[in-house]
């Protein structure tokens, strides 16, 4: 995929062979490369070109080891293990969507490689690249400004609803599209129930259950997790308790030696008895303290031993060894326990949790410990369920791409209409706009409002329509007064007023990716050299892309040349000429 | 006129089998100059605001993608030795003044192919190293009457953005607007106050990345970001907290040296583990009590020490850098301290206000100065999509702040944009036509070396670069010592000459560096290269 070796002449073309730089390091540059760095950015928006809108298909990835389907740019990015310098730009951003704003990868790729497809005979053409990329901004500028315009900003008293809407809209997208009037409500009520400042997604766990159907999915308003390992005697212990007050611990409740370093030496054999009292009287003192803060719920990161379980059991008291940092941590959260490292003074007020409910629920084939209707709520769980454990693993990021999108719009409550609605008018605006400049900045401009018009492209097609009929219906009805948000009806083929039709995008999220491709497209073209340094582990194998035989012609050629290139002692192996 | 001597097979058979000798212009000075011209050639079309990026993969398999010379030439891992000590000027420049990194690897490697053309018309190299040098001395008597303007404070924000501007704007066209008015201002915050002399150094103004975002929201704050939350539940503070700093970590000490808790009775199993607890909250309790709101550790912080932490509600930050620790000691103003316990008010430090936030996917702790308070460390955040994108940028306002201390040092400003370049060219020029003798040949080159920067700029802009230099020439020559390249004029011949300014320091350097450099390459006339010792290779 590299540009052809650069093969000018030099200024005075009479040094042969002069070795500038560490031998395998491959170079190229100018018009060439530039052209080959846009073409194989194309080959990665062609990748996953077809994943995009509600009727986009799905990718199957085997790397060996597991199959991942997926239909998540970011995704199907992460896995495709890109190894073309330019093209890693390209996958760089739709991880950086992702991080960011979680959903729309796909559509950043696609608009940055048309952006780049679009200007390519530009470049072709002789226009100076620096040229182009203060266009690009220029086009990204205005649209930026204009989106700000017509984004509608929804009613504050409509949040709950708007924010279903937007979450609906990423849902449709994706596998879990059929139930997305069962998701979207849920994912709404995590991002709800969570610290509206804070707004951190770790809070929300997604717990997946293989098994039953994706309609067995449920919410907790609180914490859920699979029953930890237990001991003997669990079975006797109360599963259920209403106002039950916990207590996370961070303590080791079995009975042990306490520290590692510590060495008993006795000279009586009678205190031998003594020792062994002390250590039981250790662990039962201990126990006494948990039952004695009045906890009904224990929970502890380290293991609790069949001892303590029996002994809890015993006094009707629930609890649970080994759980998960995570798990425990959204216990603290919701119910507003402190993790409790020493069980020494625990009688403070503050220390334990409450929360109105506790039980334990079977789920499919798994146990779960539930705890709702905790005071402090800033926390939720969301129980997948489903069929195969690539179905639930793509419902998973599904649910994560709509939480993302849930929480930017709680942020922000302008909205832009979906379905490729927003891009028809900017590229509208753009190409009157365009016509307006002067100069070069005209066709640039014009270019990137034929750009924006890839999204309602690929839609259509990817729906299974003309795209050309689509596409033409859209220009003429954004060109009335009340086009403004016509896109894509991907269920009936033809157009519809997506604003109305509540496919909603987070105006925020549009903003971003624009900036984002466009970011990505100016970085692209203002390279004017690629050069690859070989890997430290292998000097002077193969820089990847070029085929073994173009190697070698590239190596006798090297070694034929006479001067710096004998003067290496390393014979020259693998060593570029620059000229 | 050239040195054949053709001593090769003499001196080959004298040394080790395997190595390799070059002599004489031939051989060795028209090679090491092709070598050198060729770096030149790679970094030039970087040069200036619109300056081309180049993409490098290194021997790691990081991509980069940047317009930064000193980058360039670093990341090229270029062999050559003559021109290995091209770059090694170019690095030179980069750790002394952070800025001009192009020119020096532009202006010697034009130097040494103007030197190419003379030796090839028959002139001794050691008449070209004596006319460049003579020609350099010319030029630094000439650089101060150059100056156009001063930076007149440099503790005024908005005159230093505008200073430093065409210096980001190089790096990254496009968002110098924004970016040098975030460096200035974290800049300005950082100069000790008025009385005092203004001093910066690179390390107090600090580079939080952050992908996601846009380069527009990129901002600066006084004080620090810590890429991780705090290790208990108190997530904010406000209203000046005080500040203890450890070194150590916040655990119970453990001995160096082996050692076995001897345990004889019964009671001592049992208050053993008690009497541990109690110690440590003892300390941390003392330290609470000292009206401490915040604890940084520089080591680890024991899950025990956790929890004490957390019943007195102090806020904790691990910090594992040793450099970092520092930084913060100097955001807050206190002094780290080496063993656990409270701090004495000297040694405490304070700060206006801490918050955990969420950005760009991470949790971060911001430490915020606000208002006049004093603080040694201001932080710029970066924003952007891309992490190489945000490599860039923070390469960028590296040179940004490095312009800012220079200006400190020096805040004399020359015409930029090529036109103190052609200015040089001139004077130069008129020198030498009143000298005689085999310099002046040397003297000429030396001035028309100088063309390549407005040069590299027209052509980076997409100008026609033959009409501009001979614009720039005719308005030089009508006495208009500071007309330039103007970049904005892309669609007609430039030369209208914007308001840009270089730093004066920066030029001077650049310039002894890349003489120095050149005449280095001249002066070489042998190469002897012996066989490389067996083993791995690097």
């Amino acid at each position: 995929m590299m540009a052809p070796p650069r093969g000018m002449p030099g200024g005075y073309g009479q040094q042969p062979g002069i070795i500038l730089l560490r031998e395998g390091t491959d170079t190229s540059q100018g018009k060439a490369q530039l052209i080959s760095n846009i073409n194989a950015c194309g080959a990665v928006v062609d990748a996953v070109r077809s994943t995009l809108g509600p009727r986009g298909m799905d990718k199957l990835m085997y790397d060996g080891t597991k199959v991942t389907i997926s239909n998540d740019g970011a995704t199907i990015m992460k896995l495709l293990d890109i190894v073309h310098p330019a093209a890693r730009v390209l996958a760089e951003i739709s991880m950086s969507q992702d991080s960011e704003v979680g959903d729309g990868t796909t559509s950043v790729v696609l608009l940055a490689g048309e952006m780049l497809k679009q200007v390519k005979p530009f470049v072709e053409d002789g226009l100076h690249p620096q040229t182009i990329a203060r266009g690009v901004r220029k086009a990204v500028g205005l649209i930026s400004k204009r989106l700000a315009e017509v984004a509608v900003d929804m009613p504050p008293d409509q949040r709950r609803r708007r924010l279903e809407i937007l979450a609906g809209t990423a849902l449709n997208s994706k596998l879990i599209a059929n139930y997305k009037d069962l998701f979207a409500p849920m994912v709404v009520d995590a991002v709800i129930a969570l610290d509206p400042l804070l707004l951190d997604l770790k809070l929300v766990g997604v717990k997946k259950v293989p098994g039953g159907s994706v309609t067995d999915s449920f919410f907790v308003q609180g914490v859920a997790f699979k029953k930890t390992f237990s001991y003997a005697g669990f079975e006797q212990m109360t599963k259920s308790f209403d106002n039950a007050k916990v207590l996370c611990l961070n303590v080791e409740l079995e009975l042990k030696s306490e520290k590692e370093n510590a060495e008993v030496r006795i000279s009586d054999p009678d205190d031998y008895q003594s020792i062994v009292d002390a250590e039981w009287k250790i662990i039962y003192d201990k126990l006494a303290l948990c039952v004695e803060c009045g906890a009904n719920v224990v929970l502890s990161k380290l293991p609790i031993g069949d001892l303590a379980t029996q002994y809890f059991a015993d006094r009707g008291l629930f609890c649970a060894g080994r759980v998960a940092a995570d798990d425990l941590g959204r216990v603290c959260k919701a119910t507003g326990a402190v993790i409790q490292t020493s069980v020494q003074d625990m009688d403070r007020p503050g220390v334990l949790g409450l929360c109105a409910h506790f039980e334990e629920k079977q789920v499919g084939g798994e146990r779960y410990n539930v705890f709702t209707g905790c005071p402090a709520a800033k926390t939720a769980t969301i129980v997948l369920r489903g069929g195969s454990e690539q179905f639930i693993e793509e419902s998973h990021r599904s649910i994560h791409d709509a939480l993302m999108i849930a929480k930017r719009g709680a942020g922000d409550s302008r909205v832009v209409g979906g379905g490729g609605a927003v891009e028809m008018e900017l590229s509208r605006y753009l190409r009157v706009e365009g016509l307006k400049c002067d100069g070069k900045d005209q066709l640039v401009l014009c270019a990137v409002a034929k750009a924006l018009e890839v999204i309602p492209t690929q839609l259509a097609q990817n729906s299974g329509f003309d795209p050309t009929d689509i596409l033409n219906a859209l220009r003429k009805k954004h060109l009335d007064e009340d086009g403004l948000w016509y896109g894509v009806d991907c269920d009936n083929e033809g157009i519809q007023d997506t604003l109305e039709k509540e496919i909603w995008e987070p105006a925020l999220n549009k903003a971003n990716s624009l900036l984002a491709a466009c970011e990505a497209a100016c970085v692209i073209l203002k390279i004017d050299e690629t050069v690859r340094n070989p890997r430290s582990q292998d000097p002077g194998a193969a820089a990847g892309g070029q085929t073994l035989q173009q190697q070698h012609a590239r190596t006798s050629q090297a070694m034929g040349g006479r001067g710096m290139a004998g003067m290496m002692g390393r014979g020259g192996r693998g060593v570029r000429r620059l000229k | 006129m050239a040195m054949n001597l053709n001593m090769a097979g003499g001196a080959q058979g004298m040394m080790k089998e395997g190595s390799t000798l070059a002599d004489g212009v031939d051989e060795a000075v028209l090679k090491n100059i092709g070598a050198t011209k060729q770096l030149a050639k790679i970094v030039q079309s970087s040069l200036g605001p619109n300056g081309m990026k180049k993409l490098i993969i290194n021997h790691l398999g990081k991509t980069l993608v940047s317009s930064d010379c000193g980058t360039i030439a670093r990341e090229l891992e270029v062999v050559h030795p003559a021109a290995q000590m091209v770059s090694m000027a170019s690095a030179a420049q980069d750790s002394e003044v952070g800025d001009g990194t192009n020119l020096v690897v532009s202006f010697s490697g034009e130097l040494l192919k103007l030197a190419e053309e003379l030796l090839r018309t028959g002139l001794h190299t050691s008449e070209i190293v004596q006319g460049y040098e003579l020609a350099y001395a010319e030029c630094v008597r000439v650089l101060p009457e150059l100056e156009v303007a001063r930076v007149k404070n440099v503790r005024d924000a908005a005159e230093v953005a505008k200073a430093i501007e065409p210096v980001v704007a190089a790096k990254h066209e496009g968002v110098e607007g924004i970016l040098s008015k975030v460096i200035a201002d974290a800049c300005v915050a950082v100069l000790p106050p008025a009385p005092e002399a203004p001093i910066l150094k690179a390390d107090q103004v600090r580079i939080a990345k952050l992908r996601g975002g846009d380069v527009a929201s990129s901002t600066m704050m006084k004080g620090m970001i810590v890429m991780r939350p705090s290790e208990t539940t108190v997530q904010q503070l406000e209203d000046r907290s005080k500040v203890v700093a450890f070194n150590c970590g916040v655990e119970m000490a453990t001995t160096e040296t082996k050692g076995t808790v001897l345990i004889r009775t019964a009671d001592e199993l049992i208050n053993y583990n008690k009497s541990e607890e109690r110690a440590l909250e003892a300390i941390v309790k003392e330290i609470a009590d000292s009206g401490v709101k915040l604890v940084i550790s520089g080591g680890s912080v024991s899950e025990m020490a956790v929890h004490f932490l957390e019943k007195y509600q102090l806020m904790c930050l691990k910090i594992t850098s040793k450099w970092e620790l520092r930084r913060l000691c100097g955001a807050t103003g206190c002094t780290a301290l080496v063993r656990l316990g409270a701090p004495t008010p000297e040694e405490m430090g304070s700060v206006s206000k801490v918050s955990t936030k969420e950005l760009g996917g991470r949790t971060v702790t911001v430490l915020e100065q606000l208002g006049d308070a004093q603080t040694k460390i201001a932080t710029v955040v970066l924003r952007a999509a891309t992490a190489s994108l945000i490599d860039d940028l923070e390469r960028a306002v590296d040179d940004g702040v490095n312009a800012v201390r220079m200006l400190c040092k020096d805040p004399r400003l020359l015409a930029g944009g090529g036109a103190c370049e052609m200015e040089l060219s001139k004077r130069l020029r008129d020198y030498c036509e009143a000298s005689t003798g085999m310099d002046h040949y040397a003297l000429a080159k030396f001035a028309d070396a100088f063309e390549v920067v407005p040069r590299a700029l027209a052509e980076t802009s997409g100008l026609d670069q033959t009409k501009v230099i001979a614009e720039l020439r005719d308005q030089h020559a009508a006495g208009d010592a500071t007309a330039g390249v103007d970049l904005a004029a892309t669609l007609s011949g430039g030369g209208t000459g914007a308001p840009v300014r270089d730093g004066y320091a920066v030029k001077e350097s650049a310039l002894r560096l890349a003489v120095d450099a050149a005449v280095t390459v001249l002066r070489v006339d042998q190469i002897i290269m012996s066989k490389p010792a067996g083993g791995p290779k690097k």
